[in-house]
């Protein structure tokens, strides 16, 4: 049994049964130190608080924008937008993965994006459908000839990039003593890195091309990215299944749905 | 008195415990969410005067005692997981300097892209800090004397309030006659600093025909001034009194003119510590007027001065009232002008959270009242002269807006706004008048 089978066919229960733990984990917590109190709120038009609504998750992104034009470029585009969302849930090679683990992710195969300009198999730019043994290929991909710019290759560079800014910007702040940079800020970001890079490596074949290298590599990535959905709960990946949205939402709530403050 | 040089580690156990047993669900939140983006420092007004100011860094002392007590993983591992207690006086007093960097303005909560309140966070740390010993002197004096209920046991304040009793019975005001339908409640703050304030909510008052009074005595000093370290029990307290009071009367509204952190408190945060309704509503005057002034009863004078309003945090952001008063001084004045930041986003004046009121011109301004000094240690000294000096950059992105606006006179609503943009004013020589707007508005009463 070598790493790739170990990690796609043994560990996956296992990573998901340590999410949901930690999942409950993090929300009983919530749950039980949740205190209702009395309030008092100011009354507004509903479609004023719906609007405040919007408002309170965009304000955020438009100040940054206006006001540090490099976290705006580093942190959400590359890293986020550009960079992991689409890498982790659009890139086809997942997409074929978690619908083998987990079949209605299927559903989401026509959005899948190829993992190279220069190759784009499984696109509708690919000039010869690929012979498959699964039942479904993926030229129904609707990004045409958008996957210049929309696959693996880039995205994982871009998100790289990401990546490194943030940890260069931790660095630059540990260097300047601020107390608020913790070691969690950098193996979090470090298990990032090594998750983008080894799922690169793995995808054009590197360091060497040899089946068993390929099947370290390709284990070695899945395995990583098992260790980051294993430690979610945990870290401060946690933003992006509670934190973020759970933070507005109470936000909204405090100013604007009680207080009014539209 | 603390000399700020003492140091106790058992005190400082027993101040976490302390912050440890308020923990709910939101403050969770607060503490456990964070990713360190530092984007909270954009909008914060004490970032101009140094990177260590920023919300995120002010905070993370509350989040080092708050994962020592809490997280597992932090219990066993607290080198990793950053969970520590403050070790010696030198990092209890650093700790100090961040904390009363804080105005609690809000600008960090709605800049944040995880909705995190720092100001929140900081104003709990400032009770571990009360804990541990750390509390600037003249705050304490004027918390302690909040508490004690016997606001004009010293003589100076009594005479002033007296005299401002005898101005308003001119008016025609009555005190603490029960079966009024309206309590307003001026604080002994306003009385020193902003007494036009008061006499100007009486005439306000007076000419809306309401069936008010208010109280011969003062009930507080600047209720609830313990909030300003934290202090949940000695808020509580003075809750309990002003409402006994209220209900003694047999009010159904009370009337504040103060729209600092006193009308965000009993407007929406009381219920929640008296842990039941206060049994009665609190208003600002601005809503009185601008409701007044929508239905047609009221009619203001034109002013010929050119106006802007300098919106006090927690009466706009964080108490919901940001355009009501803009539409009255539109309507008093052609020359009225917004700031570049009015709205949600309003500049913070800097000096919010207590800042205003402890730094070296404001004690010097007590110890003229009281006719002696206040004992401040040697520690404190330098802490509150760096204090005034950051104060003073955080103030100065909004004399900036000021002084841009053009205006003549700025109208603000809040006792620490006030005192803020009087010290800033005078050192970057801004040049205009500052007045509350129940004064302004008063001025323009028609006959």
């Amino acid at each position: 049994m070598d790493l790739l089978y170990l990690s796609v066919y043994v560990l996956p229960p296992y990573v998901v049964a340590m999410f949901l733990f930690g999942v409950a984990y993090r929300i009983s917590r919530y749950v039980l130190m949740y205190r209702r109190v009395p309030i008092r709120r100011r009354s507004r038009p509903a479609f004023k608080l719906l609007v405040g609504l919007v408002k309170t998750f965009i304000d955020p992104l438009v100040i940054t924008a206006r006001f540090r034009v490099s976290d705006f470029v580093g942190g959400l585009i590359l890293l986020h937008i550009l960079g992991v969302i689409p890498l982790i849930f659009l890139l086809g090679q997942h997409v074929a993965m978690f619908s083998y683990w987990f079949p209605p992710y299927s559903a989401l195969r026509f959005l899948s994006i190829p993992s190279s300009a220069t190759s784009p198999a499984l696109t509708l730019t690919a000039p010869v459908k690929p012979t498959s043994s699964m039942s479904w290929t993926f030229v129904e991909s609707i990004w045409g000839p958008l996957t210049i710019v929309l696959n693996g290759d880039l995205l994982a560079v871009l998100a790289i990039m990401g990546v490194l800014y943030r940890l260069g910007d931790r660095l630059w702040k540990a260097s300047r003593n601020m107390i608020h940079i913790r070691l969690g800020d950098f193996t979090a970001l470090l298990l990032l890195l090594a998750i983008l890079v080894t799922g690169f490596f793995a995808t054009h074949h590197m360091p060497s091309g040899d089946i068993v290298t390929y099947r370290f590599v390709l284990g070695l990535h899945i395995l990583l990215a098992e260790t980051l959905v294993v430690a979610l709960p945990f870290t401060k990946f946690w933003h992006f299944v509670f934190g973020y949205w759970y933070g507005k939402l109470h936000e909204w709530y405090d100013l604007k749905y009680r207080r009014g403050a539209l | 008195m603390s000399t700020w040089e003492e140091f106790s580690f058992d005190a400082a156990k027993a101040g976490a415990r302390a912050v440890i047993s308020r923990l709910d669900s939101v403050l969770l939140h607060f503490v456990e969410n964070c990713v360190g983006c530092a984007l909270c420092d954009i909008n914060c007004p004490y970032t101009p005067a140094g990177e260590e100011y920023g919300p995120v860094e002010k905070a993370e002392p509350l989040r080092k005692v708050i994962r020592g007590q809490v997280f597992l993983a932090a219990r066993i591992l607290p080198w990793l997981f950053s969970a520590k207690l403050p070790r010696s006086a030198e990092e209890l007093n650093r700790w100090v300097e961040l904390a009363y960097r804080c105005t609690n303005c809000g600008l960090c909560y709605t800049t944040c892209p995880f909705g995190i309140h720092s100001g929140v966070m900081i104003q709990h740390l400032r009770y571990f800090l009360a804990k541990s010993g750390r509390v600037p002197a003249l705050l304490k004096m004027m918390i302690d004397l909040e508490t004690s209920g016997n606001i004009l046991s010293v003589e100076s304040f009594g005479k002033i309030w007296s005299e401002l009793l005898e101005r308003l019975k001119g008016l025609g005001v009555t005190f603490d006659r029960k079966g009024a339908r309206y309590v307003y409640l001026p604080s002994l703050a306003e009385a020193l600093i902003t007494p036009g304030a008061i006499t100007g909510t009486a005439k306000i008052l007076n000419k809306l025909g309401l069936d008010w009074t208010m109280p011969s005595v003062p009930l507080s000093v600047h209720a609830p001034i313990a909030s300003l370290v934290g202090d949940s029990e000695a808020v509580l307290e003075i809750t309990k009194r002003v409402a006994g009071y209220v209900t003694e009367i047999g009010a159904s509204t009370v009337i504040l003119s103060d729209g600092g952190y006193p009308y965000r408190f009993f407007r929406f945060d009381a219920h929640a510590l008296l842990k039941k309704p206060l049994g009665f509503d609190v208003i600002h005057v601005v809503e009185l007027l601008h409701e007044a002034m929508k239905k047609g009863a009221l009619k203001l004078r034109e002013a010929d001065q050119r106006i802007t309003w300098h919106s006090p945090c927690q009466l706009g952001r964080m108490g919901g009232l940001i355009d009501e008063p803009a539409d009255i001084l539109s309507s008093a004045s052609k020359n009225f002008v917004k700031l570049k930041s009015h709205g949600f986003f309003s500049k913070c004046c800097g000096g919010g959270n207590g800042i205003a009121c402890v730094v070296p011109p404001t004690v010097e301004m007590f110890e003229k009242l009281l006719g002696g000094s206040i004992p401040i240690p040697e520690k404190e000294k330098v802490f509150l002269d760096k204090l005034f000096r950051d104060m003073l950059v955080a103030s100065k992105a909004k004399v900036d807006e000021i002084r841009e606006s053009g205006a003549s006179v700025v109208v603000t609503a809040c006792v620490g706004c006030v005192q803020t943009l009087h010290l800033a004013g005078k050192v970057y020589e801004l040049g205009v008048e500052v007045k509350t707007l129940s004064e302004f508005v008063a001025e323009l009463l028609p006959e």
